[in-house]
């Protein structure tokens, strides 16, 4: 496919978008990056990672502390590693992959990728199971197996219409996620402001909080204690920091998300990825951790066994199994979208029906297991493990190569089948990776540095003995060619493409906006406050906590009409061009 | 002396003989620290050196931590704690939970029968015995007699409410200096909550019909609380409700109180001389009723549990058998003596002349406790167990908040019947989701 895409002798326009890179007149500014890792990164999971620190022992310091480095260097690991080459390149890993390394890579990759995506979406669907599981009096899933078969029959078909939805419906799903945003950042923090006067009370006898250094003293002695779920003292600061830093290595070092950040103008723009990493990987991970300490209070629950369900539910009423079915969903959806077209590439020659429903099938039995969403920053602390090789790889032929005079892309002008020293850098590193593990010489959140070195340094020496040394000037000059037909095509597009953004400044438009603003936001957030600051007993909190459920549905209910109204309006605006009633501005 | 505690050493050897060796074990003892345990812990080298093969690793903190590392610990199974400490109200959630071991394999020796019938209940789930009681306490009426003297009163065994505040009204008359009648007012589900739910039990009233529907708005609970209301306004000390349990305890030791109605562990401490100016004139009956079939007496104990995820279950259940023996209550006694033997557990205790002597209330408080029902702690038909609580996870919270409106009452910023408006509002709201939730 890599041969016959370059080879190509006919209309660019016949090949597939994503096979070619990115035509500059679709980049995208700051803006668009600032709010799309803002919802990426605030999700389903973010319920059960912050309760994941409480039960491994951190404490409060090293919450607030090494939360906040490690997700510093998350970003700036965005900014100097995955956003250069992304922008450099214009495409996706799986396309660089295909490009650059043959079919056998990637496959494997493909196929690497299949079974961590279908962990996630099991893990995502069985959080929505969770809040479901009260509707219908079925007992708190405690152990890491289903211990209840309505509990089972409950994730089997949660998982079964999750997959229908992926498989007809993937871009409705994936639409109305990108409205859940601010409602979701909303509500995570309002969450964790509705339920900490209840935690307080239960540590203090007090429901109110006087200043922040109480705010401390509650979360050091409820929450992050230091003492871990085995009752042994807890994670530390360096494990804190590796943590916020790997939970996302396959996206950043593992450089996942060139599928995202080429479409910036600026690799600069990498540095966005900081309003998911400090409200999605901090706030709402510090919000959902105090959430689930006063729900397993209330419930006289161990908090690593209470469901989100319950967390949910106690920390926004009936908004809280809307939150957990909508952030399980949202995540659940683009992740087993994913996997089946990772297994798609790893199987090209079955029927996409049945790879897909073979990946269904998977999802269907994992998403019965609580172990899997339980262990959800482990699991994606391995998976960083296992894909960051590649993006090492990827990383010496785009920086390492080009200062040693090798070629960047050197299979693909020597005209090999496979890459070889890619296959075997590969499993050099998940041996050294593993056994590094194994070992037991650096904790295991770690392991993805070392790891992402040596697959550096043996690409650079393995591929210069199989000729990325050498030069191939008619190869060179093919794709010189192909190059040019690319950006031949990509200026006639922009011609055609009408980009010029159109902004709707409509009376009807700014009504809708200010509802969905005003009530589905802002409303809540001054009753969780009021809940928060103007509870001074627990019969006042219970008070103000029930006008917080009873009208936050209802504000709820309204931010979604309207804010999915506005979404239409705004697209049938881009589709029709510039209606009688809106200003055209340029960006 | 030294006879009893080498009675009391042969005693414990036996018990440990009477089961079979095991290897070398090491018990993770989680327990409260107060001055019963810690004395326990002081004298379980006696049990050590008749069992070699078991040592122990203490874990003793505060109520609060104890609660939250128990409760993680024993909920995830992770065997972390062999024994633990727990009360009353945790020890049937819990049971129900799976999270106990059934105590219904104590070794030979240990006398299940001779535990006061209501205390063993209490412990119980589905008939099962899941933790063992270490010490019990039900609640009565402590009065000053050269004060009843004085007014011309005689204090009747089994008191009602309208004689309580007959008294409290002449005794208040005559002295300037004495509050007729001390009740906890202080809000929170262990101080005012549970004198005014065994209150209001001796009324007729309950927290929840069968069907779990709050019954706030009963006559019953009217009549309970603007009772209480009133005793505390009237003839209480000013600013009630800032006194718990510890801040009664300090007036009616001072002399300040002529009747109090409290947890029988006060007694022992009010008839010392080293610390009561009133020790020598102080008078016990039953804890008041309101002429219906229930009295306001309650039930609380502090038990011994052992956790279903430990491993060493037989070496604990010696441990726990040891622990809340008649043997070791003998063992505090001979090292001691009888008055700080742990009290409220067992019938044979209140069949000793040594501690009947020692401890002259101690007919008054199995009588208390005896005729304390946790199982049927209400006139009428209730869902729940506990006397002066409901045993269900989110009791706490909801009782705190009640007791913050009867507080909110009785310093007369608040009607009762606005208060038990709100009680009934509030009770509604939060069962309602923990009936929803069903764990």
């Amino acid at each position: 496919m890599t041969d016959n895409i370059r080879d190509h002798q006919g209309a660019i326009a016949e090949i597939d978008d994503e096979q070619l890179p990115v035509p500059r007149h679709r980049l995208h500014g700051a803006t668009h990056f600032l709010g799309l890792y803002g919802s990426e990164h605030v999700a389903a999971t973010e319920f059960v990672i912050g309760a994941a620190f409480v039960a491994m022992g951190a404490t409060i310091q090293d919450i607030l502390v090494g939360l906040l480095i490690g997700n510093t260097l998350a970003a700036i690991s965005f900014w100097l590693i995955t956003a250069p080459i992304a922008v450099k390149t214009r495409l996706s890993l799986y396309t660089y992959i295909e490009h650059n390394m043959g079919d056998m890579v990637s496959r494997l990759y493909n196929g690497a990728n299949v079974l961590i995506f279908v962990a996630i979406s099991a893990a995502m669907i069985t959080v929505s199971a969770t809040a479901v599981r009260a509707l219908f009096d079925i007992p708190p899933q405690t152990d890491p197996y289903p211990t209840s078969l309505y509990f089972v029959i409950i994730a089997a078909s949660a998982s079964v219409i999750a997959v229908l939805v992926a498989y007809h419906g993937f871009n409705l799903v994936a639409e109305f996620a990108t409205i859940c945003t601010p409602w979701l950042m909303v509500m995570f923090t309002a969450g964790g402001m509705v339920l900490i006067p209840s935690l307080n009370e239960t540590l203090t006898g007090y429901t109110t909080l006087a200043s922040f250094s109480d705010f401390i003293s509650l979360a050091g002695t409820t929450v992050f204690t230091g003492i871990n779920a085995e009752g042994e003292p807890g994670i530390g600061l360096v494990e804190v920091i590796g943590f916020a830093w790997a939970a996302n290595t396959f996206a950043h070092f593992g450089l996942v998300d060139m599928a995202l950040l080429r479409y910036a103008k600026k690799s600069i723009y990498g540095l966005c990825t900081a309003t998911g990493m400090m409200f999605g990987h901090y706030i709402a991970w510090i919000s959902a951790a105090l959430m689930g300490a006063a729900t397993a209070s209330i419930m006289k629950l161990s908090i690593a066994v209470v469901s989100p369900g319950d967390v949910a539910y106690y920390a926004l009423g009936a908004t809280g199994f809307v939150i957990v079915v909508i952030a399980g969903w949202t995540t659940a959806n683009p992740n087993l979208y994913r996997a089946g077209l990772a297994a798609q590439a790893v199987f090209p020659t079955i029927a996409r029906q049945k790879v897909t429903l073979a990946v269904g099938a998977v999802v269907v039995i994992g998403s019965c297991f609580p172990f899997i969403y339980r262990q959800i920053l482990p699991i994606l602390a391995y998976a960083g493990l296992v894909l960051v090789p590649i993006g090492g790889i990827v990383f010496a032929e785009q920086h390492i190569f080009p200062r040693l005079g090798y070629k960047t892309n050197w299979h693909r002008l020597k005209g090999l089948k496979d890459n070889k020293p890619a296959l075997l850098t590969w499993a050099i590193c998940l041996v050294f990776g593993f056994g590094l593990d194994a070992l037991g010489i650096i904790y295991f959140v770690y392991l993805f540095l070392p790891t992402w070195v040596v697959a550096i340094v043996c690409y650079t020496l393995l591929a210069k003995a199989a000729g990325a040394d050498k030069s191939y000037p008619e190869a060179e000059q093919r794709e010189q060619e192909f190059d040019n037909r690319v950006k031949q095509y990509h200026a006639r597009l922009a011609a055609e493409e009408n980009q010029v953004p159109v902004k709707d400044s409509s009376a009807l438009t700014k009504i809708i906006r200010a509802v969905w603003i005003i009530i589905g936001l802002i409303v809540p957030a001054v009753l969780a406050w009021r809940v928060l600051f103007n509870s001074p007993d627990l019969y006042e909190y219970y008070v103000n906590r029930e006008v917080f459920y009873d009208v936050t549905i209802w504000c709820t209910l309204v931010y979604f009409v309207f804010a999915w109204w506005d979404l239409q309006r705004s697209k049938a605006l881009q589709r029709a061009g510039q209606p009688a009633d809106v200003a055209v501005a340029a960006k | 002396m030294q006879i009893k505690l080498c009675q009391s050493l042969l005693v414990a050897i036996t018990l440990a003989v009477a089961t079979p060796s095991i290897a070398a074990t090491t018990l993770r003892i989680a327990t409260v620290s107060n001055p019963d345990m810690e004395r326990m812990q002081g004298l379980s080298a006696a049990f050590t050196s008749a069992n070699p093969d078991i040592k122990f690793e203490w874990i003793v903190l505060d109520e609060n931590t104890l609660r939250q590392r128990v409760t993680t610990d024993i909920a995830t199974s992770t065997g972390r704690f062999d024994i633990v400490t727990i009360g009353s109200y945790e020890a049937p959630i819990w049971a129900e939970r799976g999270w106990l071991s059934a105590l219904d394999k104590m070794p030979e020796g240990y006398d299940v029968d001779d535990l006061l019938p209501t205390i063993r209940e209490g412990l119980s789930f589905n008939g099962k015995l899941y933790a063992a009681p270490f010490y019990g306490e039900s609640s009565f009426t402590m009065y000053r007699t050269d004060l009843f003297d004085e007014a011309g009163l005689e204090m009747p065994a089994a008191p009602t409410w309208d004689f309580i505040r007959k008294a409290a009204s002449a005794i208040s008359k005559k002295r300037s200096d004495t509050y007729g009648v001390c009740l906890r007012g202080k809000p929170g589900w262990g101080e005012n909550v549970a004198l005014i739910t065994a209150m209001a039990n001796s009324y007729g009233a309950r927290w929840f019909d069968n069907e779990w529907r709050p019954q706030f708005d009963s006559e019953a609970w009217a009549g309970a609380v603007s009772e209480y209301v009133s005793l505390i306004k009237d003839f209480g000390p000013p600013d009630a409700v800032s006194n718990g349990y510890s801040e009664t305890l300090q007036l009616f030791k001072h002399g300040k109180c002529a009747i109090w109605i409290d947890a029988t562990v006060a007694a022992s401490s009010i008839t010392d001389p080293k610390e009561s100016s009133v020790a020598g004139s102080v008078g016990f009956a039953l804890a008041p009723d309101k002429g219906r079939e229930k009295g306001s007496n309650w039930l609380w104990a502090w038990a011994l549990a052992i956790s279903s995820g430990s491993e060493h279950q037989e070496a604990a259940r010696r441990f726990v058998a040891w622990a809340t023996s008649r043997q070791y209550a003998e063992l505090v006694a001979a090292r001691e003596g009888w008055v700080n033997a742990p009290p409220g557990t067992r019938k044979s205790l209140y069949q000793n002349p040594a501690y009947l002597e020692a401890a002259p209330f101690a007919t008054m408080v199995l009588a208390s406790i005896e005729a304390a029902d946790p199982e049927h702690p209400t006139v009428d038909e209730v869902p729940y167990t506990g006397i002066q609580y409901v045993a269900i996870p989110e009791f706490p919270g909801m009782a705190t908040a009640v007791g913050a409106q009867i507080a909110k009452a009785a310093a007369g910023k608040i009607s009762p019947s606005e208060a038990l408006k709100n009680a009934q509002w509030v009770t509604g709201k939060v069962i309602k989701r923990a009936r929803f939730l069903k764990e």
